[in-house]
């Protein structure tokens, strides 16, 4: 079991920084998923931990060790690539075999670890077929099976699960994850795929623009987004922006509150659209009208104009099968404790 | 309109095989002056046994393409290799001086070789030759070895790398397998090329050593009897032989590795 | 943590001695483009300095430097006819071959052929990697007087006179069609074949007949095959002394012939070396002018 440490790394193409000064520790035994849209950096990052890439400045360290200038191929990692990379002209077995033959390991003992790896991804019986004969979750186990076979001291998933469809992506999720609870290598994953992200991982790192704009729990960062970006990218999310006077901010006549706000100073405040409900019941409150009802059957989707104009998105339960009218007034509310201070 | 299109395609094959069809039929004509009617005679095809400069620049020719192929098809997959699979200023530039080899008439490519080769000392026949023939084969086979690189993935020798293998050993053992199809075809494309060209070899022959196209080409120049239809019959259908060989190649090579 | 793949982690790390990557780049690029230089470039210069020299450098002979090789067309007005001769069989070609070569595509991507596409794409492409040499020697065998043209005239209308036309001009066109269709049928059909049916069919539904449709449809998407197929045909037939030498007889004088013949037998070549040149720079503007267009058609 070893700990990833990632130290100031900065990495750049043509002049423009893709990563900029990143410090990340990835605890030994643990599951992080590098979340960010495209051109965020995050699989600069990851290809930077294998050993694809070398950083311009900073540090890698796997397992205490300083890898930084070590090539990939003496890293001792495990892979797992978007398309899987299956060698097309090698069967399961040889593909399985092949990290462990370059580490010497060859007959038997190499035969018996292969078996061993194919019965955890639950893909025995399949060693002798060739790649272009298995299904997409087949092919995606057996690029697993071939990375965790090495016994590697980290492993690395970029969007492994991407190119499969939603209800095998749901499978394959829950597979991982036990497979990694079972072994418990060190993990980094790659996604753009929020709700993936929170299902998976112990912790989540958020990138926007080669910077880690948050990393913490999935709960935490959904609960405290610390950027208006994050908020935005992980969940949806209403804002409202204003001048802090006496511990709240006014938006067209409603008082805003939330803890702890800077008096005097210039906020956004960030509302998840599933904690206001549809009534006078909390401390927060402003007046909105419906524009839109999305019916999605267990719940509703509310798009709404409140205050100034000002767009809001509303979740309800679809608890009383009442669906309010395009046009109707309401009063929306929610708790101070639930309204969150974010940067810009 | 569909059927009017299958008739127009009909009678441009027939244009394009009427002339090849009747000059195979008169190296199996009996007069020498290629008078008709026909009359069928295996005349000539003995006679050509019987010529042996005839012979001896179709064995020239042979050795030649087969000498060229050796040495046009590693260096150009070498080469294909470098300006598709690794990054380095200038790539872009490189690929465009593939072109004027292929791109500009050999007429101005043959002389110019003439005058470099006869000052520089390096002389013609033979050796000169194999020079000239490898670098016209070169751009064929990057070409030809390069779109077969671009069907297979990057990632491939990426996970390789991941799981321990030098880059060397990833490509001998993971690329080199996947790419035989369309190195086996470069390899035909350069053996015809060569096998093929008259321009550059008419400049660079000496009365010495010419290859079959040169030997040709002097004969219709001085008055030719059907055997040169004969051994010109030989020629074609070997050029058509390894064309159909490569389509077959690479036609097999697109579909193992795409499915 | 139970029986998980064993954690042996040998050691792989091969100490520092890793050669830089220009050095296997350049191992592997070297050989193919040193040769090249040696056999393409370096004579292509060396060529350059032989246009300007006043005689070949044969023996202890006295060679001095002169703009003079490029002033044939002052000097020898006869050569302003050659060139007009040159260019007019390979404008005559290219157009011929623009023209048939289209059609053949168009009759290729649209007459529902199916699979039997690729048969009749090969029939056509196959002469194409056959030896020039031997298929322009094969037109002599029909078109000379008394040979298989006079032959299927003279069984038709026994009474007709020869309709043989080896040695002239029209032969000289007649061989370089034959020569290079088959590649204006390939550049023109990837162009068309790339065109989606669904765009033709919007066309029909709005009410266009098939004239609109090749007119404003068919022609201009196709431009970019049919422009890069008349370069690649216009560049090599231009350069052509082959084909002029053996089917045009004395007719049969062009640009490539008179390089050839100062080549080969006048053995004046710094003559031939500036007329090569000059050649050369026409090609070079031909490729410059439509490079846009050739590199989007080799991105196809």
């Amino acid at each position: 079991m070893s700990d990833v440490k990632l130290t100031g790394i900065a990495k750049s193409y043509g002049g423009s920084p893709v990563l900029t000064d990143i410090t990340v520790d990835f605890p030994s035994g643990s599951f992080t998923s590098l979340l960010g849209p495209s051109g965020s950096g995050k699989t600069t990052l990851l290809r930077i931990i294998a050993g694809f890439i070398t950083p311009e400045a900073g540090q890698v360290t796997i397992g205490g060790e300083d890898v930084t200038r070590i090539p990939v191929w003496a890293r001792n990692i495990g892979m797992v690539f978007q398309s899987y990379a299956l060698f097309p002209h090698m069967n399961v077995r040889d593909n399985v075999a092949f990290g462990l033959g370059r580490r010497g390991v060859k007959g038997a003992e190499a035969k018996r670890r292969v078996d061993e790896a194919l019965e955890m991804v639950r893909l025995p019986g399949f060693a002798e077929r060739l790649p272009k004969q298995l299904s997409g979750g087949q092919q995606q186990r057996v690029a697993m099976a071939r990375a965790i076979v090495t016994g590697p001291k980290v492993l690395l998933l970029d969007e492994p699960l991407s190119a499969l469809d939603r209800r095998l992506r749901q499978e394959m999720q829950v597979e991982l994850l036990s497979l990694q609870r079972e072994i418990g290598v060190t993990t980094i994953f790659v996604t753009h795929d929020q709700e993936e992200a929170l299902t998976l991982s112990d912790q989540v790192a958020i990138l926007d623009r080669g910077r880690i704009v948050q990393m913490g729990a999935p709960a935490a960062i959904y609960e405290r987004p610390a950027t208006r970006f994050a908020a935005e990218f992980l969940g949806d999310a209403n804002f409202f922006a204003g001048l802090v006077e006496g511990g709240a901010i006014t938006v067209a006549a409603h008082r805003i509150s939330a803890p702890g706000l800077p008096e005097g100073r210039e906020v956004t405040l960030a509302v998840r659209p599933e904690k206001i409900s549809l009534d006078a019941t909390h401390e927060n409150q402003v007046r909105a009208k419906v524009l839109n009802a999305i019916y999605a059957g267990a719940n509703l989707t509310y798009l709404m104009e409140g205050p100034g104009g000002q767009r809001l998105k509303v979740f309800a339960q679809n608890s009383d099968g009442v669906i309010l009218p395009n046009g109707a007034e309401v009063t929306l509310s929610w708790p101070a404790a639930h309204t969150i201070l974010v940067e810009g | 309109m569909k059927a009017f299109g299958r008739v127009y395609l009909c009678l441009l094959i027939f244009f394009l095989y009427l002339p090849i069809g009747v000059m195979i039929a008169m190296g199996f004509n009996a007069s020498p002056y290629y008078q008709l009617p026909f009359e069928f005679s295996t005349r000539w095809w003995h006679e050509l046994w019987q010529n042996a400069e005839l012979l001896e620049a179709g064995k020239n020719s042979v050795i030649v393409a087969i000498i060229v192929t050796l040495i046009a098809t590693p260096v150009g997959t070498a080469a294909a290799v470098a300006l598709h699979r690794r990054e380095f200023p200038g790539r872009n530039f490189l690929r465009v001086m593939l072109l004027p080899p292929i791109a500009i008439p050999w007429l101005i490519t043959g002389t110019a070789m003439l005058v470099m080769f006869y000052w520089s000392g390096i002389g013609r026949g033979f050796h000169a030759m194999l020079i000239g023939h490898v670098a016209l084969a070169i751009p064929y086979v990057v070409l030809v070895v390069s779109t077969g690189l671009q069907t297979i993935r990057q990632d491939l020798e990426e996970a390789a790398m991941s799981l321990g293998a030098t880059p060397l050993f990833a490509f001998f053992r993971v690329t080199l397998p996947l790419l035989t199809p369309s190195i086996i075809g470069a390899a035909l494309f350069a053996f015809a090329v060569s096998l093929d060209q008259f321009v550059i070899s008419y400049f660079l022959a000496t009365p010495g050593y010419t290859t079959l196209p040169v030997k040709i080409y002097s004969a219709i120049r001085k008055g030719f009897t059907p055997d040169i239809n004969i051994i010109s019959t030989v020629l074609l259908l070997a050029s058509m032989a390894l064309v159909l060989i490569y389509f077959i190649f690479s036609k097999f090579g697109a579909k193992d590795v795409r499915r | 943590m139970s029986a998980g793949p064993a954690t042996t982690a040998p050691a792989l790390n091969m100490g520092g001695r890793r050669l830089p990557p220009w050095v296997a780049t350049t191992a592997l690029l070297l050989p193919a483009y040193g040769w090249l230089m040696i056999a393409i470039f370096l004579p292509l210069g060396a060529m350059f300095l032989f246009s300007f020299m006043t005689a070949t450098p044969i023996g202890t002979k006295e060679i001095g430097y002169t703009f003079d090789q490029y002033k044939i067309f002052f000097t020898q007005p006869y050569m302003w006819q050659v060139a007009s001769w040159t260019f007019q069989i390979a404008f005559a070609t290219t157009l011929i071959c623009a023209v048939t070569g289209f059609l053949a595509a168009l009759a290729l991507a649209r007459s529902g052929l199916g699979r039997s596409q690729w048969v009749f794409l090969i029939l056509i492409l196959l002469p194409f990697w056959t030896n020039g040499l031997v298929r322009i020697f094969s037109w002599t065998m029909v078109i000379r007087e008394g040979g298989f043209l006079d032959a299927v005239v003279q069984f038709i209308l026994p009474e007709a006179a020869s309709v043989g036309f080896l040695y002239s001009r029209p032969a000289i066109v007649l061989g370089l069609v034959h020569g290079y269709l088959p590649y204006m049928v390939l550049t023109c059909y990837i162009a068309i074949s790339t065109i989606d049916d669904a765009i033709v069919e919007a066309a029909e539904s709005l009410g266009a007949r098939w004239w609109t449709i090749l007119g404003r449809i068919l022609i201009p998407m196709a431009a970019p095959g049919l422009i890069a197929g008349s370069v690649l045909i216009f560049v090599p037939v231009v350069g052509a002394f082959m084909e002029p030498r053996i089917l045009g007889g004395p007719q049969g004088v062009t640009l490539g012939t008179v390089i050839e013949d100062s080549f080969t037998q006048g053995f004046n070549w710094p003559q031939g070396a500036a007329l090569s040149f000059m050649l050369l720079a026409v090609v070079l503007a031909i490729f410059a002018t439509f490079s846009g267009v050739l590199r989007r058609n080799a991105e196809l």
